[in-house]
């Protein structure tokens, strides 16, 4: 595959979250505001980039047999700087994302992606897969939270967009609402791909 | 409250009212994956209670007894997570040796226990766990934690195994089969569990 | 044998790399953090207790944890007090900075620091939130519930109960404490 197609198969083809179906976890939590999705799917994609890198530049000093623990540490390490300079430069964002910033580390995305490509391809290839897988996992964020920010507090990143009349729907920032719109939306992207598939 | 009574409140908060699954969003991956089938989400609510309570009692005295008095907070993650890593291990190897069958049924989703969130989860929440009267978890304290807290992500992971299983008989439009009912299934049984925060314990 | 030890120490090496790079980047944040928050926490003092010039820490003597300072004007004269109350409330721990006058009545408080349940108890940070809080003493300071003024937030009693008591709590320390510095400086 050419960078670009690389680059580009995260955003719909292989979306970690709506096709390969990894990372439900902070997509539920983070989602009720999209200003957290941002933070949360750029803080994501910032550490799938660098252990993609490293674990990509090391896979050949790797020995087999301990290697998903070594990603773990890699992936670990850059979990960490990015919870401390978070919590030192953002912090009102790192309070909001809270006990997700540190589970970035058991989002399986990027331990399957270190697992299934950065450990079999080279680096410029393993940051290409980076960059696109933690793109589309970030518009993924972005478009559950558009919803749920629209439907439960009547804004889009802080700014009111529904008419002063529409009494929010407070259910959908909370906990059923995040499922039940992950539900639907799972269902539209499964008609999708049955419509194609015909 | 005497330690009976908060026995009783951190058990109603971890099965109950801050449900690992249905209000805290963590231990989603297996929950949505393995529930299809009561037997296979049993044997994984077990196996998910026992690492979370071993987990709980590990990572607790690491985070006293070694982090805290070297002022090394900031490699909580890396310690926790080996931690967690080498835990599930010791149990896969222990389950493959006595109970091959569980071991067979369970496949993947062994290892995976490593990923689950809500292993992690516990674990720095206990270390961040506060009473009401604003006193920290003992080590007692973290363990039941991490034990009622797996408690109650094996309640919620059999009710929806129990209903999944009847939904295969049911007619649903193609789009909505499999994931899509899963998660819609799992938005109307917290909507269910929401009751339980009016609770005053 | 070799074979796992081996492959522990390249293990052990990969953690030791990694230790270092992390306690490399915790050197340099961790100031950055403990700055800003003794930065946050003045701000707010100052928000509360605009007319201070000068603010005093105290230390409690019953409760070495409790920390309050007394706000003097340019003169030296103590124009009122201000202090962070905590409790655990339903989800989190909530702390409110409050400003007390030298009568010990609350001018007002803020809370600083929640993870509430959207919605519910989070709305103690609201405008509509802390001004009742105004001009009460300790004595006054209950929730609707346990018989007192404060009313509590839909939903949310837990949540209000928790700001309630730990702001009188925090009251009872500060008064006793400077009672017993008054006492010691006079029996001098």
């Amino acid at each position: 595959m050419t960078f670009m197609q690389e680059l580009t198969k995260g955003l719909v083809k292989e979306n970690p979250i709506f096709v390969i179906v990894l990372g439900i976890c902070p997509t539920l939590a983070v989602t009720t505001s999209v200003n957290n999705a941002i933070g949360m799917g750029l803080a994501a994609t910032f550490v799938l980039i660098c252990s993609n890198t490293i674990i990509s530049l090391i896979k050949n000093i790797t020995p087999p047999k301990i290697r998903i623990p070594v990603y773990i540490v890699v992936i670990a390490s850059f979990v960490s700087i990015v919870d401390m300079a978070m919590a030192a430069y953002v912090p009102a964002l790192h309070k909001s994302l809270g006990i997700f910033i540190p589970l970035i580390v058991v989002n399986c995305i990027i331990l399957g992606r270190a697992e299934a490509f950065a450990s079999k391809n080279n680096t410029l290839t393993s940051i290409a897969d980076g960059i696109g897988m933690g793109l589309g996992f970030t518009l993924s964020l972005v478009i559950v939270a558009t919803i749920r920010e629209l439907l439960g507090s009547g804004t889009w990143l802080g700014i009111k967009i529904m008419p002063v009349t529409y009494d929010p729907m407070l259910v959908a920032i909370l906990a059923p609402g995040a499922f039940i719109t992950l539900g639907f939306l799972m269902a539209g992207m499964q008609m999708l791909k049955n419509r194609r598939g015909k | 409250m005497g330690y009976l009574g908060k026995l009783f409140f951190m058990a109603m908060t971890a099965v109950f009212i801050n449900n690992y699954v249905l209000s805290r969003f963590l231990g989603l991956c297996p929950y949505l994956g393995v529930s299809k089938k009561l037997d296979s989400a049993f044997g994984m609510g077990m196996a998910v209670i026992f690492v979370m309570t071993m987990a709980s009692a590990f990572t607790y005295l690491i985070h006293t007894y070694l982090l805290i008095p070297y002022g090394l907070q900031y490699l909580q993650t890396i310690a926790f997570i080996l931690t967690i890593a080498a835990l599930v291990q010791f149990v896969e190897m222990v389950i493959q040796k006595n109970a091959p069958s569980l071991y067979k049924a369970l496949g993947v989703y062994l290892p995976l226990i490593t990923t689950n969130c809500a292993v992690l989860g516990v674990a720095i929440l206990n270390t961040k766990a506060t009473w009401p009267d604003g006193s920290a978890y003992n080590f007692l304290d973290a363990v039941l934690n991490g034990f009622l807290s797996g408690i109650g992500f094996t309640l919620v992971l059999l009710l929806m195994a129990g209903i999944r299983e009847r939904l295969e008989y049911a007619d649903l439009p193609r789009s909505m089969k499999g994931m899509p009912i899963g998660l819609i299934l799992a938005g109307i049984m917290a909507l269910a569990f929401y009751g339980f925060m009016g609770f005053k314990i | 044998m070799k074979y796992i030890l081996q492959l522990g120490l390249i293990l052990l090496i990969f953690c030791a790399v990694a230790s270092g790079v992390l306690a490399f980047v915790n050197s340099k944040t961790q100031p950055v953090i403990s700055a800003r928050k003794l930065l946050e926490e003045e701000q707010t003092r100052k928000a509360l207790l605009p007319a201070a010039t000068a603010f005093e820490m105290n230390k409690a003597a019953a409760d070495s944890n409790f920390v309050y300072y007394a706000a003097k004007d340019s003169t030296g004269k103590v124009i009122g007090y201000a202090f962070i109350a905590e409790k655990g409330g339903y989800n989190s721990v909530v702390k409110s900075m409050v400003a007390l006058d030298p009568e010990y009545k609350i001018i007002s408080m803020k809370v600083i620091d929640q993870n509430e349940t959207p919605g519910l108890g989070s709305n103690c940070t609201r405008d509509d939130f802390a001004p009742q809080f105004a001009k009460l003493g300790f004595e006054d300071l209950l929730v609707d519930k346990d018989g007192g003024p404060v009313k509590s937030l839909t939903g949310a009693t837990i949540t209000t109960r928790a700001i309630t008591n730990s702001i009188r709590e925090a009251m009872i320390l500060l008064m006793n404490d400077i009672k017993e510095k008054q006492n010691q400086g006079g029996g001098k």
